[in-house]
Order: C-alpha cells, then sequence, then structure tokens
C-alpha cells in the first residue's frame, strides 16, 4: 500500500517548486468508485491526493493535452515543468513519448508509484451495482479489502484485478525523480486472456470473433483519445483529403478504424489497457494491443517505454532485422 | 381505454405477435452490457438492466443514414432515399429515454423538417417499461419526471412481480393492443396501488438531484469563469459522453464516393472533437478543451432551454457513468450554483 501522506507531502514539495506549474494525481470522484485526476496548483489542493487501487487513470496522456491559446503579444510560454504522479504503466508511456521527441524529460518532474495491479472500473461496478460510496479501499495478502458503510468486504484480488495487469511487465516505475515507498516484487507473469483465438484458430473464425466486437463499434474514438500514446496532432481518422476512413458507420469502415488503430501502436502500446477500460462498447481491444506487443518482443526483442535513452522501435533499423514476416 | 394486466407466462406470446407484423426492437445483452436490437422472439429479450448502454434515439436518429445517392459525370444522376414508412416498436424504453424524443422533436421537426426522422417516430410506438430500482446516477426526478412517468410513452408496462400492469395512454398505444386485447386482462384498483407503491419507493431510492432552480441566468453571468478550464483540465476529449446521451443530435455530413458512384451521408458528430467546429480557412473558433466542454454544458442547460423551453438533458446518468475521468455533470451544475451564490 502507497502511504498516503507521504504521498501528500512529496506532491506539496513538488508543487511549491518555483519551476513547477501543476502536479497531476488523482482524488476521490464524485460518486462509486470513480477516480478523478486531479490537477494541484497549490499545497492546499495537495491534501486531497489519493492512491488507491482504483487509480487505474493512464495520467500520461495529461502533459500533452494541454490547452494551449496562441500567445498575446510580449506574453511569454510559461515554460515551468508538469509534475505528474505515474505508476510503472503511465512511466512507461512517459518514456516511449519521450523517446519519440513529443516530451521533454527535464520538463517533467515524475513521481513514482511502484503498483502492484489496479481494479478494474467494469467489474467492480457489476460487483456493486448501487453503492454510491466507498470508505476505504485496501490490498492486503491477495485480497481487496472494501469498506462500504461501515461494512467491510474481502474479494479475491484476480476477481477484480485489470486484465492487462496479469502481463504486466513494469509493476515499478521505470522513470522517476522520487518514489513514494518500497518498490514491488513483480509476480509471475500470465498470457493476456483470449491471444488462443489470434494465434490458434483459423482465419474464418478470427474474423468471426473480431467481425462481432468491430460490428459493435461507435467509432466515438474514446480509445484514441484515452490512449497516451495516440498524440498526433492530426489523425489519420480525421483527415478529408484523402480520406483513408469513411466516417459512416458500419463494419467495414470500423474495421478499419480499429485494425488501423492497433497496427499504429505497434512496438509503441505500453499495455497501460486505458482504450479498453473507457471503450464504451466492450471491445477487447487488449487483446490486439498484447498480440502485437508479443510479435514485437518475438521479432525484436523490443519492449516499448522501458530505456528513454533508447530509440524507438520503428526509429531504428539494422541490416540483419528478421523480415520473415514481410510477405 | 382501462388499465390492464399481463400475466408475465403471456410476454412470449405478446413478443411473438407483435413481431409478426412489426420491427421489434427490445434490450438485449451482449458482451456483458445492454443494448436495443431487433428481436423476434422472447428468448433475446433481457429485461435485467435499467438503461442500455447505448440510448435508443439510435432507432430513430440513426448513427449513419444515407441522405442520397449520386453518380458523376454529364450524365450523373442524384437518387434520393425512399423514406422508411415500415411499422416499428420499441419495447421496454425506460420512460427519460422515451423523454429524450420530447428533447429531440423540436430539433428534427421544428423550423427544418428531417423526413428521416419524422417518418421513423410517426411509425414507431414506444412500449415504456417503468424503473423498479434506479440506478446510483440516476436524476430523472430533477426533470419532473419520474420513473413510472407515462407522459411520452404510447403504453406503459410496470413490473408487478408475476404479472405487468398495462397503462394504455395514446391512440396510437390502443390501436397496437386493439390487435392482441385477448392477451390481456382487466386490472384492478389493487394493480393500481400496487404501481403507485412501486413508483414512490423507486423515487424514494433516487439519491442524486440537480439543482435547475434559475440555471438558466446564473449561466449567463459564467460565461468567462474559471470553472469551465478547471473542468476541462480532466477532460480528455473523447466523444463517450455525447454519443452515449440521448439527447445529443449534432451530426456531420458528408460525401463518400468511389469512382462510379457515390452518396451523402449523415452520421453522428460530437462537439467534444476540435474538428467539430474546425473552419476551411483553418481557424477553430473552439479551439481548445475548456471551450468545448463549455459549450456541451451551455448547450445542453442554456442555449436548448432559451431556444425550446425544455433543457436538453432527461437525468439518465449515462455521461457520469461512463465518463473515464468522472466529469460528473450534477457535479458541475452544482459548482455553477456555489459559485453563483458567492
Amino acid at each position: 500500500m502507497v502511504d498516503q501522506q507521504l504521498l501528500i507531502d512529496e506532491v506539496k514539495k513538488v508543487v511549491s517548486r518555483d519551476d513547477v506549474k501543476y502536479v497531476i494525481g488523482y482524488k476521490k470522484g464524485t460518486t462509486g468508485f470513480t477516480i478523478s485526476p486531479a490537477f494541484a496548483y497549490s499545497t492546499e489542493y495537495a491534501d486531497k491526493f489519493i492512491f488507491n487501487p482504483l487509480c487505474k487513470k493512464n495520467l500520461a496522456a495529461y502533459p500533452l493535452l494541454e490547452d494551449k491559446l496562441p500567445l498575446k503579444r510580449e506574453e511569454k510560454e510559461d515554460k515551468r515543468k508538469i509534475g505528474i504522479v505515474a505508476k510503472g504503466c503511465d512511466t512507461r508511456a512517459l518514456v516511449q513519448i519521450i523517446q519519440e521527441k513529443g516530451l521533454n524529460r527535464e520538463d517533467l518532474v515524475i513521481i513514482g508509484i511502484p503498483c502492484s495491479g489496479v481494479i478494474d472500473y467494469k467489474k467492480i461496478t457489476a460487483m456493486f451495482p448501487n453503492e454510491t460510496a466507498y470508505s476505504t479501499i485496501e490490498e492486503e495478502q491477495g485480497f481487496y479489502k472494501i469498506t462500504i458503510n461501515g461494512k467491510v468486504h474481502e474479494i479475491a484480488k484476480e476477481e477484480l484485478l485489470a486484465d492487462h495487469c496479469t502481463s504486466c511487465i513494469a509493476p515499478n516505475p521505470v522513470i522517476y525523480d522520487v518514489l513514494i515507498g518500497e518498490e514491488v516484487e513483480p509476480w509471475d507473469l500470465e498470457e493476456h486472456k483470449n491471444l488462443d483465438v489470434l494465434e490458434e484458430k483459423d482465419v474464418g473464425e478470427r474474423w468471426e470473433y473480431w467481425k462481432e466486437h468491430f460490428d459493435r463499434c461507435i467509432r466515438c474514438y474514446a480509445c484514441r483519445e484515452a490512449c497516451p500514446l495516440c498524440y498526433c496532432k492530426e489523425c489519420m481518422a480525421d483527415l478529408l483529403n484523402p480520406q483513408w476512413i469513411r466516417r459512416s458507420v458500419n463494419l467495414s469502415e470500423n474495421t478499419a478504424w480499429n485494425i488501423m488503430r492497433a497496427y499504429h501502436l505497434a512496438g509503441r502500446c505500453v499495455g497501460c489497457g486505458e482504450c479498453e477500460s473507457v471503450c464504451p462498447v466492450n471491445i477487447p481491444l487488449m487483446e490486439l494491443n498484447k498480440e502485437i506487443e508479443k510479435d514485437v518482443k518475438n521479432i525484436f526483442e523490443y519492449s516499448a517505454g522501458m530505456d528513454s535513452e533508447e530509440k524507438p522501435l520503428f526509429g531504428t533499423f539494422r541490416p540483419d532485422d528478421p523480415e520473415e514476416f514481410i510477405m | 381505454m382501462e388499465n390492464l394486466i399481463l400475466q408475465k407466462d403471456k410476454l412470449p406470446e405478446l413478443i411473438e405477435k407483435l413481431s409478426s407484423n412489426h420491427v421489434l426492437y427490445g434490450p438485449t445483452e451482449e458482451n456483458g452490457f445492454s443494448l436495443f436490437k431487433q428481436i423476434s422472439n422472447f428468448d433475446e429479450l433481457n429485461l435485467k438492466y435499467l438503461l442500455t448502454r447505448v440510448p435508443p434515439k439510435s432507432l430513430i436518429f440513426k448513427q449513419t443514414e444515407t441522405l442520397f445517392k449520386f453518380t458523376p459525370g454529364r450524365k450523373g444522376t442524384v437518387t434520393s432515399t425512399e423514406i422508411n414508412e415500415e411499422k416499428s416498436l420499441i419495447f421496454a424504453i425506460r420512460p427519460c429515454d422515451a423523454r429524450s424524443f420530447k428533447i429531440l422533436d423540436p430539433v428534427f421537426e421544428g423550423n427544418f423538417e428531417d423526413p428521416f426522422y419524422i417518418s421513423k417516430r410517426k411509425n414507431t410506438v414506444l412500449i415504456g417499461l417503468t424503473c423498479n430500482s434506479p440506478e446510483r446516477n440516476c436524476f430523472c426526478t430533477s426533470f419532473d419526471d419520474s420513473p413510472g412517468s407515462t407522459e411520452n410513452v404510447d403504453i406503459l408496462f410496470t413490473d408487478l412481480d408475476d404479472r405487468f400492469y398495462v397503462e394504455v395512454v395514446t391512440e396510437k398505444g390502443k390501436n397496437l393492443i386493439k390487435s392482441v386485447e385477448d392477451i390481456f386482462e382487466k386490472s384492478t384498483k389493487n394493480d393500481e396501488d400496487s404501481k403507485r407503491n412501486i413508483v414512490t419507493k423507486s423515487v424514494e431510492s433516487i439519491t442524486r438531484k440537480m439543482d435547475l432552480d434559475g440555471l438558466v441566468p446564473k449561466l449567463d453571468k459564467m460565461f468567462d469563469h474559471e470553472l469551465w478550464h478547471n473542468t476541462a483540465q480532466k477532460c480528455i476529449g473523447c466523444g463517450i459522453c455525447t454519443y452515449l446521451c440521448p439527447t445529443c443530435h449534432c451530426f456531420d455530413m458528408q460525401d463518400e464516393s468511389s469512382l462510379r458512384e457515390g452518396a451523402r451521408i449523415r452520421v453522428w458528430d460530437s462537439c467534444m472533437y476540435p474538428e467539430y467546429t474546425q473552419h476551411a480557412s483553418g481557424h477553430n473558433p473552439r479551439a481548445i478543451r475548456m471551450s468545448r466542454v463549455r459549450n456541451r454544458v451551455y448547450h445542453k442547460f442554456s442555449y436548448f432551454p432559451k431556444n425550446e423551453d425544455i433543457t436538453a438533458c432527461t437525468g439518465c446518468g449515462r455521461c457520469i457513468d461512463y465518463c473515464p475521468v468522472n466529469i460528473d455533470i450534477i457535479d458541475v451544475i452544482e459548482e455553477v450554483g456555489v459559485i453563483s451564490n458567492e
């Protein structure tokens, strides 16, 4: 468990630095098991910061999302750093963005959080559909202890753990300026669920499986907006001239979008699960991401977002790069 | 027409009969959530969920509509889409979702008449289902609506455990019931009381409330308040709130063509996207998320009530349930109230 007071103290320290604009972290949400991203501009606000197993949201998308208006005459750009509370997968996203030169390492103050896995919001709300508030939530020896209205519910960790956490290769932050508490022990990795559909079934069965999922897509592009690595200034899906993907919502265009999204993240996806967890129609996007991640690992011995000094996968070329997959 | 009773074991028969001469949509379960689909027998129906993930507005105001087709060249043609007049029926629509059509009607049947919406609306019978146990983010009562309201449906079913209490509200509803009258039984005063008790209990269990008192003038004074910046800072700009909203109705029109033929299509759009307001010149009047988030709130709670005399929100709570970053519209409106009172 992360010591809440340690976290708050550290956030206060960072936010009071002259070279820091604000610190991004988590606070309790308005209702039920929701968690809200929080932006501390002052030490008082830092008191609201928390970290518990519900803090799933990858905050790494925020530094790039900052609203920027054109500067007024004689106005100078605010170049102060952004502080950010980050779990292992969040720091992997930051590393990947830094590798791609989307962010500069020196523009960030990273408050690292060792994480032993997060709770899937869809799973916990399905278990407690009508609860409007909880008081505490803690992890203890393979169980989550959730206190609701004074009553403690003990639930086995695997029942609530987000699927992508079982194959997490970075429970501890890969970069940080300060670490809250002790590093956690990495756990035995499990393969992501349902990868056998992509690996063992024949093309016909695979298509049937994905057809059903893509048919349901409403093309809200929430998967793209939630993804910390989907930060292109102009997304191919929005281009009109030429128009690569039509706006009509049907199986053909939906498939084009979903495949394109997955491929653009090849060698870049850090496995944080944001896309799948925000998808309003439950498309198992992580199965695509995880399969590609596995291929990249097997073929190029590369994992995204592990070392900020490394070059991105598609930014390097070796004459002896394997090419068996090229038809 | 008197109110009726339908024994629960007769429901499969009713569904079968109605689906034989109507396109019948009902809530079904797929991949762990609920959605309206065309059904033809009772087994496909799933009444376990309260609200479908995507609201039933998608059945009347379709996400993709082909407006007309064309072929290019000097001998090019334009073929308009035939308006579909088939009779359809939405079974087990919740009162709040039924109310969304009252909000959408002035948009599509007002100054500009939309033939696609109008024909579907006219040819669709709404059979409502009372919400016996509302969800945690339900707040329909803030809009003088009720989980057992008959106001916007043609027929309302209420689950009385072993039977449904059936209120036939409109002419449309009466005509439909007449065709299957023999399945129903007469209701008693007792049934009416049972429904009333269920609705009373249901209303009591709604814990969330939005204070709409004087909201329009309050918002008038707050356009430049920092609240909008603070709210938008955590917005990631996904379109979930607008796509799952039963009253959001913005759309885009595009020509989609290949070499030999093309079509003008209309698709749902979202004011949360920067492209939504992007001008051809490159200028974007809502270039930052702050102005987009603010617009969503103002459109629902200020512009729409000013223009159409009704708030463009039904209190279904979907945007609160599915916002990945906990932008809670009740909370935002509450803050508007607090700031106005300062």
